[in-house]
Parts: structure tokens; sequence; C-alpha cells
């Protein structure tokens, strides 16, 4: 496993997104590179499907670029294209897209997934959505859809009024008689679709030595809603907003809002009025606790069994939460708050009131935090069981494109809020946390850490959404009744959601709807990680690494 | 024994002497002596239906209502509340709805010993209450090896265990069902190790004797005038806590619920069951709490002993076996569960050392004193 990072390419290379940087870029790639394809957030280059291991391979061990955040397919009249988004973890506006087009009859293209191997399934999902092929893919399969569906939906020719049947006798048979296999004496096991500890409709099909792990095989889909599509049917100006919402939907709408107001505000080229970003911010990190204050009590459901006091603790806290939400965006779950350009109203009136009720909340939590170390964290049997389990070292993170609080509790120090700043977090003054021991246990410590950073940054935006001036209090910049970007631009942009680097590509066409709308999801990546942390290990330490991996499954199959 | 008097009696270990046990205060208080061993077989079905009834209407009715509110209790909630005071008359809701669902038994289940598993794992149980001294005379028999017999019959409940894990015919079941073998296999040894070292200091494997061992003063706070009864909990308090753990891990509670874990394992051995067996299981399950309450009860604190007459001591001794659930109940919601490795590592390295350290420890103790 080859890192690069930190090395000599960052000195080589000048300042991101600069002439230099570029030409080097260029030099690197040589006659590789066949055309320029810049998309709005990186330079793009557009190679044959043939170099794609040799690029990409280049591009991560000679210039750094170690992070492939997403991989996005989709199809024009005259060919398919497959665009590697690369970012350096050390830098993640360093940004370079890889665009790989093929013909339209013969849609093959090199696999990435011997380089990066996160490139698995976003290349899997390309086929099964999109259709293209990739060559030298170690399993390709459909990933969201059912193995016997006809045709990908998100291609040209796809017929969508066709109605599909899915027969169970087709459909591969979930519950497979083979319980044993008489040569390995192992035996499989179907964990879920419906289990207690998969948190949503997860199928891991597992085979098992004993009551030790030979193999882990997420089966996902269950829950797949077409978002992106739906978003494609929608404007840019009020539709697609409120779909977000429904992607984490375990009270992290607004960090999911945000990544689709921050891409279409930057490919529109809106400014949003500084006290927007404030209470954005603000609702933000609301958000962030509550869904770390869930994932911390359904992982101690897991580790701790159905009766457990703290799954309860943890609800009562994020209660108080989902209340003062309720107050600023009317909605608990489904907010749909953010505009584009700014937000839909004001704090709620009395604004004493609310200011009151959420600092309230702000000086409980530290004696709440208290309680849940002395609860969870301090347990001697919970650290017996966590410390040393689900290992996840920090280069098979990064090669399996982890990011958030999973892979900051393996060390890698990434996070979107500082390392590429938007909204208001750049003013503000918080850490981010991370984690050495790459385990179980540095995951819930590192999600309890940010609870308290969190709350760090909300007490600011408090403090300055109290003395704003009153007749400064814009919560909405101007922007068109109708977006309609310029044919043909393209972005990826990123925000630090609740579980990590929550992305949208998009390709306008000139009309007021995307041509592709691409989410890229950290649960979907992180979730990839899994077979990694628990082989070897005891069902027990399987379903404690699911639950340190806190996914939510509305966002991995959105 | 019967060689003294002509006519052969069910309760041969009586010697002339007071009636002690419930099914000879029956004979007596009825009259139904003289019909001879009829009578006597007659009085002891009658005591063991009240024994029974006793057992059951805590286990089974009040069990899981107190259960559902002691749980509520520490995970902040309010638990059922409508039915009745303090929602007790859920009891009656749950009955007919646990009693009234289809009872699904799935196509490839290996009857009969899929049904026979319910009833050996809530009968086994029942057994044990046998041989307990409930005190207010509540006591059904009282052989020479009691301590040994209530041993004997609640280890029968893993054959019903894995009974129930294999028949089921599911993956779950089986896992939970090894689980729950491997785990009373590693637990039984420091169990009955533990036990034996209070029958060291009792001298008898009788639960009577036990019982009346505990009732000697143990000190006199100077002072107060309180004497502080010879409790072997107070006598021995190492061999106690040995003896609280393993029985945890004999029960299946946390921290030691291995073989149902419901997020590993959804429900284990009783996942396939549905309906009466599915409430046959559930009340085996609390049935071996009250059970290892009882044990607890009746060798560590004194039995029925208490402040007041002796005819509260029924109530002293509900009273300790209600502490016991409690206890567990409050685990449950307050501890992580061990992994199964950690689990079999801690019974075989740890408690089976440490209960037959004891062990040795109190020979050498009582042999001394002797």
């Amino acid at each position: 496993m080859s890192t690069g990072t930190e090395t000599e390419p960052e000195a080589e290379l000048a300042e991101p997104g600069s002439e230099t940087n570029e030409a080097a870029l260029e030099s690197l790639l040589g006659e590789r590179a066949i055309a320029r394809d810049d998309h709005l957030n990186a330079p793009g280059f557009v190679i044959n499907p043939n170099d794609v291991q040799d690029v990409l391979s280049d591009l991560r061990d000679e210039a750094g670029y170690d992070h492939l955040s997403c991989v996005t397919a989709q199809q024009y009249e005259d060919r398919y294209e497959s665009i590697y988004h690369m970012k350096k973890f050390a830098d993640p506006t360093d940004e370079v897209s890889i665009v790989v087009p093929t013909t339209v009859d013969d849609p093959v293209s090199q696999s990435a997934e011997p380089v990066f191997r996160t490139a698995d399934w976003h290349e899997r999902e390309a086929y099964d959505l999109v259709g293209v092929e990739y060559e030298d893919h170690p399993d390709l399969r459909r990933i969201l859809l059912p193995e016997t569906w006809q045709g990908h939906p998100l291609s040209k020719d796809y017929d969508q009024e066709k109605p599909q049947l899915v027969t169970l006798t087709e459909h591969q048979n979930p519950i497979q008689p083979d319980h044993h296999d008489a040569e390995s004496d192992t035996m499989f096991l179907n964990i879920g679709p419906h289990h207690p500890a998969t948190h949503g409709v997860l199928h891991v099909k597992t085979v098992l030595d004993g009551e030790t792990v030979a193999d882990v095989e997420p089966d996902i889909g269950y829950l797949h809603r077409c978002e992106e599509q739906m978003c494609e049917q929608g404007t840019y100006r009020h539709q697609i907003m409120p779909y977000p919402d429904r992607w984490d939907y375990v009270s992290a709408g607004l960090l999911n809002e945000w990544a689709y107001a921050r891409v279409i505000e930057d490919l529109a080229d809106i400014e949003v009025p500084e006290y927007a970003q404030i209470i954005r911010t603000m609702g933000a990190e609301l958000c962030r606790i509550a869904s770390h204050m869930l994932a911390l009590g359904t992982f101690a459901l897991d580790v701790y069994g159905e009766f457990t006091a703290t799954f309860m603790y943890t609800f009562r806290d994020r209660e108080v939460i989902q209340d003062i939400l309720e107050d600023l965006t009317g909605q608990r779950m489904m907010f749909n708050y953010f505009r584009v350009g700014g937000v839909a109203w004001d704090l709620p009136e009395p604004r004493e009131e609310f200011f009151e009720q959420t600092r309230e909340f702000l000086n409980e939590l530290p004696a709440k935090v208290g309680e849940y170390n002395d609860l969870i964290t301090g347990n001697e049997i919970f650290q017996t069981r966590c410390i040393d389990t689900g290992v996840l070292e920090p280069e098979v993170a990064k090669d399996y494109g982890c990011t958030g609080p999973v892979a900051r509790g393996s060390g890698v120090d990434y996070d979107l809020r500082r390392d590429d700043p938007y909204g208001y977090y750049e003013q503000l003054d918080w850490d981010v946390i991370t984690r050495d021991g790459a385990d179980n246990y540095a995951r819930v410590l590192c999600r309890m850490e940010e609870v308290e950073e969190s709350a760090k940054i909300i007490e600011q935006c408090l403090d300055l959404l109290e003395d704003w001036p009153e007749d400064e209090r814009d919560v909405q910049a101007n922007v068109p009744r109708t977006l309609k970007p310029d044919a043909g631009t393209e972005i990826y942009r990123a925000v630090e959601g609740a579980k990590g680097e929550l992305g949208i590509y998009i390709r306008s066409d000139g009309s007021d709807k995307p041509g592709r709308f691409k989410i890229r999801s950290p649960c979907f990546s992180n979730l990839q990680a899994l077979e990694e942390m628990s082989e070897g290990e005891y069902i027990p330490d399987l379903i404690a690494s699911l639950g340190s991996l806190d996914i939510v499954l509305g966002e991995v199959d959105r | 024994m019967s060689g003294a008097t002509a006519t052969p009696s069910l309760f041969p270990l009586q010697n002339g002497g007071d009636p002690v046990l419930l099914p000879e205060h029956i004979t007596e208080l009825t009259g139904l002596d003289q019909f001879g061993l009829a009578g006597e077989l007659l009085a002891t079905f009658v005591a063991a239906f009240i024994v029974g009834n006793f057992i059951l209407a805590m286990t089974g009715v009040a069990g899981p209502w107190a259960k559902r509110k002691i749980t509520a209790s520490f995970t902040d909630r309010i638990a059922v509340n409508h039915l009745g005071p303090g929602g007790i008359g859920i009891i009656i809701a749950d009955a007919v709805r646990l009693l009234a669902k289809e009872n699904i038994i799935p196509e490839n289940v290996d009857r009969p010993a899929y049904d026979l598993a319910p009833i050996v794992i809530a009968g086994s149980a029942m057994l044990g209450f046998a041989v307990i001294p409930m005190g207010s005379g509540i006591h059904l028999a009282d052989p020479e090896v009691g301590l040994a017999f209530v041993f004997a019959v609640a280890g029968i409940a893993s054959i019903g265990l894995v009974m129930a894990g294999y028949a089921s015919g599911n993956k779950y079941s089986l896992l939970g069902g090894l689980r729950a073998v491997a785990q009373n296999v590693a637990y039984e040894i420091p169990l009955v190790v533990t036990g034996m070292s209070v029958v060291l200091f009792a001298g008898s494997l009788q639960m009577s004797t036990i019982v009346d061992a505990q009732q000697q003063t143990l000190f006199t706070i100077p002072g107060l005038e309180w004497a502080v009864p010879a409790w072997f909990a107070l006598v021995n308090p190492f061999a106690f806590v040995l003896f609280l753990i393993a029985n945890f891990a004999e029960v299946g509670r946390n921290p030691f619920d291995m073989p149902e874990a419901p997020a590993e394992l959804i429900a284990g051995y009783q996942t396939e069951y549905s309906s009466v067996y599915f409430v046959l299981v559930y009340l085996g399950e609390f049935l071996h709490i009250f059970l290892g309450g009882a044990i607890i009860a009746t060798i560590f604190l004194g039995g029925p002993a208490g402040p007041g007459p002796d005819e509260l001591g029924i109530l002293w001794f509900t009273l300790k076996i209600w502490g016991v659930f409690f206890l567990t109940q409050w685990l449950r919601s307050a501890v992580p569960r061990v992994r199964i490795d950690q689990l079999i590592e801690i019974g075989w390295k740890g408690l089976l050392v440490l209960s037959f350290a004891n062990l040795g420890l109190t020979a050498a103790i009582v042999g001394v004193i002797a």
C-alpha cells in the first residue's frame, strides 16, 4: 500500500488550482491526458479507458492524490463517461477530476479497484445504474438493484414505463439452504435484512467458522429510492432541497441540506449573507450532536443489549435538540429549512427564549457527557469489548475512502469544515478531533469529543447571533426565480456531514434541472470497510464494528 | 425407616415429631391421613399445587410486570400505566395477547424435540422449588440431598436449551443453544463448587439444615444489642460474590446474556418460538432467575429468616428472591455484555480457580474450627 502523502510532491506542486499545479499535473500525465475537461472545482483531464489504473496510481503515488472521493458515471448522446473525483487527505481543496469516456456501443473501461479499493462499490453502482462496464473489476455485479433487473435506469435508452418483475424464484434467494460447507467446515449465515443490529435494512452475508467471522459481504440496496434521479427531475431553485433530508434521515437533515446548498451556490455563484451562514452553522452543529447521540445510543444497544439504560439517556438528550430544531425549522426530522442562498426564515420569536433554551442545553451538556463517560467509556467490560476490536488502520481507511469520525478515529486528520472551509466555521474557534486507536473504542470517543466541539461552535454562533444588529439580519440572498447554469458546467462539492464527506456532483445541461445529480454518501464508502474490520473476529465484534461505523441505510442506498 | 412403623408413609424422613413440611400440615389439617398412602399422596398433590401456583404467580404474573416497571425506572421511562393502578392490569392483557396468538411452527423443525424443549426449560426450574424451604411452613420436601437435587434439576435446563436450539432448524437458534450449553457447562462447576463450601459449614446437603445453621448469631453489635445472624453471605462474602456471578451466567443475564444476545443472535434459541411455546420458554427463563434467587436466599441469606415471628418467613423469603431479581434487572440496564470467548475465559480461568480456592480455604477453616 503506497502512501505518498505529505511528501515531496506537495512541495513540487504549488498552490492548489494554480497554473503551476496544473502544469505539473499535465507533465505528470503527459501523453495519457488526451484532452482537458475542467470542472468548476477542479482541473479535469480526459484519459483513455485503458490508462485508468496507470493514471490513478501515478496521481496517488507521485502527486499525492490519495483520496478517491467519488466515482460518477453518466451517459451522453455519443458516449459514456466515468469521472474519478480525486482529492488529497492532507488538503481536500486540491482536487483533480479524471474523465474516462467510453463509446456507447462498447462501454468498457478499466477498473480502478486495484488502485483504490473504494472504487469497488462505486464502480458497481456505476455499472448498476448507468451501465458502464469495468474490466479487471473483481466482482462486477449489481449493487443497489436486484440481480434480475433489466436495463440500467440512468442510461438514455432505459424504458421507465416497462414494468419490472422481480420474482422471488429468479432473484437469488437470501434464505439459502447451504448451511454447511463440508470441506472448510464453515457455516453461511444471513445477518439481516431484518435483524436487530443492522440499523435498518442491511443484509450482511456472513460465513462463520464456529463463532469466528470468516467472510463478510454487505448486501445493500433495500432502501434505494432513486434519490439521484428524483433530484434530476426537480428544479434547482426549490424542488431539490427537500430531498437531502431523506438521505441521512436520523436527525442529520440540516447537514445534508447544506451539501446541496453548497454545491448549488457555488454552481450559480450565489453569495450567502453572513447572518444566514451563522444560523446554518449553528443548525448544522445541532444536527451533528443529535446524530452523534443517536450513534452512541445505538452502539450501546449493540454492546449492552436491548435493555440498556444508555440508549434512553441518549434519546432523552437528543430530544432536547429535536425541540430546539423544531422551534428553529418548524419540523422535527425533515427540516427543509435551508434555501438556495440562505435559510427559510430567521430565528423564532421571541429570540430571547430561543437563546435561553439553547444555552440551557449547552450548559447541561458537559454534565451529560460526563455521565456517558461514567456509564459507557469508563466501564471496564465495555473497554474489553471495544478496545482492539474492529481495527481499521489509517492506510486502509484511506484506501476505502473512509471519512468522518470513522477516519478520524483511525487518526486520519480530515475534516472538511476546517480543510475546505464553508459556512462560518473558519471564523470560529474549535478543534478537529482525531484518535489513534483505530478501533471501536476510538470511534466512540471521537464522536463524544466531537459533540463537545460542536457545542463550542454553537455557543459562539449564539453569541454572534445575539449581538447581530437588527437591521442587518438578512437570511436570504437575492436569488433569481429560475436557476439555469450554463450548459456543460460540472462541479463536485462536499461538506462534512454527520458521518463524513457528503458530496454532490452536478452537471448542468442548460435547463433549470440538473443533467446529472450524483450523491457521494459517506456511509456508502465507510460501510465497505466492514469486511476489513471484522474478518477473523467474533460475531459480537462484527456487530460492534457495524455499530461503530454508524451507518444510516437511507444514505447508503439513497 | 419404614421398618419401625407398620404403615408405609410418603414422609419417611419425619420421624414422628411435629409436622414440618406442607404436605404433612395438609394431611393433619384435613384428616387425610386416615386414608393412608392415598391420602398422603393427595395431600402432596395439593401441597405441590399450592407451591407451584405461588411460584407461578410470582414469576409468570408479577415478574414480567415488575420487570417492565423496574427497567423503565432505570431507563428514564414510565412503562405501563394505563390499565389499573401502576398499569398492573396489563398482566391480564398480556396473558390474553400471548395466549391468543397463533402458534407458528416452522416447517423444518425437529418434532417432538421442538415441542418438548419449552416444557423441559420451564419444568426443570419448577422442580427445583420442591426442596426450597420458603418459611411459614411452606416446604414441599426435604430430602437429605436437597442442595444437590436443586443443582441437578436446574442443570436439566441446559438440555432444554440445546433441544430448542437444535430442533428449531434455525442457525441463530443453533448458535444460541450452543452458547447456552458452553456457558452452562463453564459456570455450573464454579456454581456447585461454591455451593459446596456452604455445605462444608452446614455439614449437610439438606436444605432445612442449611437454613438452621444460619440461625446462629455471628456476632452482636456492641451497644445496640443487634444480633447479626450467621448468614453464609456474611460468614463467607467471597463465596457469596462468586456464587452470585456464576448464577448470573447460569440464568443468562447481563453481563452474561450470551445465549439470546438479541443484537447478535436475534433471540438465540427462542427465535422460532411463538405464542404458548414462547410463553413457556420465557416463563422458564423467569423461573430460573427466581430459582437462582431462591437458592441464593436459602444458602446465603438465611432462607426465610428475618425479624418478627416465624409466620412472616414467607414474606422475608419472597423479599430476598425479589432482591436478587431486582439485581438482575439492574445489571441488565447498566452493564455491557461480554463476548462469548471472554465469557468462557472468565468461567474456566477465573471463576473455576477461585471457586476451588474458596472451597479449599473453607475446608481448611472448617477443619481448624472443628
